[in-house]
């Protein structure tokens, strides 16, 4: 099935004609993924737990990606922000990327600190001119440090951002066009920002050229709050939504069969099986897209 | 706008109860002891509230749990060495 080797961290190296379908690599899965090689064509790995990692961890972590295509996937380094981010937590990106030779790698369109302090998650700053000129340099800067340009990832948030001065689907859509960075497209944080702030998912997924989704992630979250002040939180910790597999099908009618797709969960973990049926899932969404493109093309 | 300013006020009242409560009964002298410009001291005033105290919300709790957990993601938020 795999139409490139594992090891393809090269610029300009892209699987072409191929889907790959895969989990969020954590401690508690390690066994359930292992023992279903067969099923998983991916794992994705969190960059920011082996920065730190013993020369034993990271020996691991190398065994597991001579098993398994890897991607590796970063929460801390802060690109959309006015502010530079820091060569130090790139370099370490770098060296990781060296180790393992990841599929790809990828980071938020999010800012996680700001003044010296940790926000300790991924927060969406204001969209406006500033944050867009910051979030390309900085694509600019790890493009060059780490040897390839990361894949850029949509986040979810609680919070209308304030003083925006673009949507969310203008934002986004203007820092991809600018930059060498393709999209990771999160099918939950879309889903959850569009019910939160009441807009057409569709419109940010339409505004990005098809062949620069390169990543889809799936989720699951929950409602927080009472009334009509309840939000849709992406917590990962639970099942797939429905709507979320129906804008994975519409993703399918639009792009090419090269997109790597993780279903992440961070907690609440249930069996292997019943995450291995959502990847199923997410696989027959993928394929009655493409196949919708498919007859739209015949017939036309 | 003063970006760097504006996400500085934003990460202290996002994980900072004192002043997020400060801010929020008195925006216009907070937004002003931040640096934020006249027209950004406006903007702030407007801010989506609910979504403040959601956000904030969840953030206490991720950092509970993180304590709780005293491993895991153990270094995600570590300041680069």
């Amino acid at each position: 099935m795999e139409v490139l080797a594992a090891g393809a961290v090269e610029e300009g190296v892209v699987a072409v004609g191929v889907d790959r379908f895969g989990l969020g690599w954590r401690p508690p899965l390690a066994l359930g993924i292992l023992s279903n090689l067969d099923r998983i064509d991916v794992v994705e790995v969190i960059a920011d737990d082996f920065f730190n990692a013993s020369r034993n961890e990271r020996r691991a972590l190398q065994t597991l990606a001579a098993q398994v295509p890897v991607t590796l996937h970063g929460v801390s380094l802060g690109l959309a922000s006015s502010v530079a981010v820091d060569p130090r937590r790139l370099d370490r990106t770098a060296r990781l990327c060296e180790e393992i030779r990841p599929l790809s790698w990828s980071e938020h369109l999010a800012f996680v600190r700001g003044g010296g302090i940790e926000i300790g998650h991924l927060a969406a700053p204001p969209r406006c001119e500033e944050t867009i000129e910051g979030a390309l340099k900085n694509l600019s800067l790890a493009r060059t440090i780490v040897g390839i340009a990361p894949q850029v990832e949509n986040i979810a948030t609680l919070i209308d951002p304030p003083l925006s001065r673009y949507d969310e689907a203008a934002w986004v859509s203007e820092i991809i066009r600018n930059s060498q960075s393709d999209l990771l497209l999160d099918l939950h944080n879309l889903h959850a920002n569009a019910t939160n702030f009441g807009f057409d998912p569709m419109d940010l997924i339409s505004r990005i050229p098809p062949g620069r989704v390169r990543g889809i992630h799936l989720a699951g979250g929950k409602w927080v709050g009472k009334g009509d002040d309840r939000r849709v939180l992406d917590d990962h910790l639970h099942g797939v939504p429905d709507p979320v597999y129906a804008l994975l099908e519409k993703v399918g009618a639009r792009t090419e069969p090269r997109l790597t797709v993780i279903l992440e969960r961070d907690g609440d973990f249930p069996s292997i099986e019943c995450l291995l049926d959502q990847l199923d899932r997410a696989r027959e969404a993928l394929a009655r897209g493409r196949a919708r493109a498919l007859r739209r093309e015949v017939a036309a | 706008m003063s970006a760097s300013i504006v996400e500085a006020f934003l990460a202290r009242i996002y994980v900072d109860a004192q002043a997020r409560a400060r801010f929020l009964s008195n925006p216009t002298v907070e937004a002003r002891a931040a640096g934020l410009s006249p027209d950004e001291v406006e903007a702030v005033k407007q801010i989506d509230q609910v979504g403040l105290e959601l956000l904030a919300l969840s953030l206490e709790r991720k950092r509970q749990k993180q304590c709780a957990k005293g491993r895991g993601r153990k270094y995600f938020w570590r300041k680069a060495k």
